[in-house]
């Protein structure tokens, strides 16, 4: 067991975005989280590396860390492709001291062609298409061979072939680094290229549990709604 | 029937007062939250995580960067100063305390209170919305996940470069001050060089050099240490970056007043 969610509650303000929901996603396991905009996909994300305080409940994980890929990348735009992903190697107190200044640059490198991206260490974000800087918040998030990578809509906005390749890495990386994963999307694509299992948010509560192959059965209102992209059903879009 | 709680409600004091209560309320979560910073930077200073490569980054944005306006600023204040009394002073028969009236008043005050204002509008505000855009993008967020402390990375070389650079930024601007002054005094009042120079140094002393530059590291600190508070804090997209950064300026200002009257209360009353 990698990540185990248990029975976790967060409200703002008065409204309960999540509402005791409970899940495990096993090392070497891709466990897609889908929904409409606003179900509380990214909330659940948040709450587990730790952004936000949940009201109550439990997240618990395996020792090592936790890396996220954010929806917009989050690439800091003052530093280069090489101190982007050296970053935690440089900055974080128990890593400060453990490389050298060659290590730290081999280690780029090497990460840098596991995604694809040999030779550009010395770009900044502002010089790389979306799907590059994409690619790049993976090679940061992976630097520091975490056991939990969370992605938050990873080929949202990208053209269908950038969202292929994409899709490709999280695969790619699952094998690469056994790490356990969750993917929050509502891309059709990327829920069936690279999920394992999904669970479907609506309305802060799990309406649905299973394979990719058993959502696109459509055998619930939910998943037939969700995957039909239908307005009639279940589950309504705040206006 | 409507009862007494529904027409208070909608009554138009009631708004009023509620919104009050709310600013009210929201002043005091800044000031909570500029004091649970700077409670961070401190242990964070003691604790060594000082960032020498980008202090030094933004020690040239504090004190390089900000010069000319600084040095327009305060230049300008004492020429306009200047203009007004000496030729009313020479005309009285004061003409020799000129330079002791404007060495005191850009020392004591002009030099860093001016120099405070510049730098707010100028530094302050790029800090907030430097940090304001790296929360709204994310990017603060990404160096929590990466388990890096944000505030210290973000803040420590920030509130530092303030502390160090105001006070060489107040100096400069201080003497152009003085200087420009007495090119003003001669042109408006005919008060000749050497006699605006002789006065200049009577009314100065070490105490009020000392205050200068405690006051100077003081603001300096105090502008980083808000703008980037407010900066940090921020939400809400572009429009959340605006609000950060005008709040980074009003606070700024209305600090660098409250501290200035401190200091004044604190050593020359």
């Amino acid at each position: 067991m990698s990540i185990e969610v248990k029975n976790l509650i967060k409200k703002f303000d008065e409204k309960t975005v999540i509402n005791d929901i409970s899940f495990k996603v096993n090392d070497g396991e891709i466990l897609a989280i889908v929904g409409f905009s606003g179900s509380g996909k990214s909330t659940v994300l948040k709450l587990i590396c730790g952004l936000i305080p949940y009201d109550s409940g439990e997240v618990i994980t395996s020792d090592g860390d936790i890396a996220m890929v954010f929806q917009y990348s989050a690439l800091f735009d003052s530093l280069n492709v090489a101190d982007n992903i050296s970053f935690a190697l440089h900055e974080r107190k128990d890593l400060r001291k453990k490389y050298k200044e060659n290590e730290i640059r081999d280690i780029v490198s090497q990460k840098l062609e596991l995604v694809g991206l040999k030779g550009i260490e010395n770009k900044f974000p502002s010089e790389l298409s979306g799907g590059m800087q994409k690619r790049v918040s993976f090679a940061r998030a992976i630097v520091t061979n975490p056991n939990t990578i969370l992605y938050d809509e990873p080929t949202a906005g990208l053209d269908p072939m950038s969202s292929t390749l994409i899709e490709d890495y999280i695969v790619s990386l699952k094998h690469e680094i056994n790490a356990a994963s969750i993917v929050v999307t509502h891309q059709m694509s990327t829920i069936t290229r690279t999920a394992d299992r999904v669970i479907m948010l609506y309305d802060g509560k799990i309406v649905f549990e299973g394979t990719p192959e058993e959502l696109l059965k459509q055998e619930t209102p939910y998943t037939k709604q969700f995957v039909t992209a239908s307005l009639e059903g279940p589950m309504q879009m705040q206006a | 029937m409507i009862t007494l709680r529904k027409y208070l409600k909608q009554s138009a004091t009631y708004k009023v007062f509620s919104h009050f209560l709310i600013e009210f309320a929201n002043f005091l979560d800044t000031l909570g939250k500029i004091a649970q910073m700077g409670m961070h930077v401190f242990k964070s200073i003691c604790k060594g995580e000082i960032r020498k490569k980008e202090l030094l980054v933004q020690c040239d944005r504090f004190g390089v960067s900000s010069l000319p306006i600084t040095l327009s600023i305060v230049g300008m204040t004492s020429i306009i100063v200047a203009s007004q009394v000496a030729h009313e002073m020479v005309k009285q028969g004061g003409g020799n305390f000129v330079g002791l009236l404007m060495t005191m008043l850009i020392v004591r005050e002009v030099g860093a209170i001016m120099s405070g204002f510049a730098i707010t509008s100028m530094i302050g505000s790029s800090l907030a919305s430097e940090l304001a855009t790296m929360r709204v993008t994310e990017q603060v967020d990404a160096i929590d996940v990466l388990n890096v402390d944000s505030v210290s990375y973000l803040f420590v070389p920030r509130v530092l470069s303030g502390a160090i650079m105001m006070p060489f930024v107040v100096i400069l601007a201080s003497v152009v001050g003085v200087i420009l002054g007495a090119v003003t005094a001669d042109m408006f009042g005919g008060l000749p060089y050497r006699a605006y120079f002789d006065s200049a140094w009577l009314g100065l002393y070490m105490k009020d050099l000392g205050v200068c530059l405690l006051k100077a590291m003081t603001f300096g600190a105090t502008i980083a240490l808000i703008s980037c508070t407010c900066g940090y804090f921020a939400s809400g997209g572009a429009k959340g970056v605006g609000l950060a950064t005008n709040k980074a300026v009003v606070w700024s200002f209305i600090a660098i007043v409250i501290l200035d009257m401190v200091f004044a209360v604190l050593f020359f009353f």
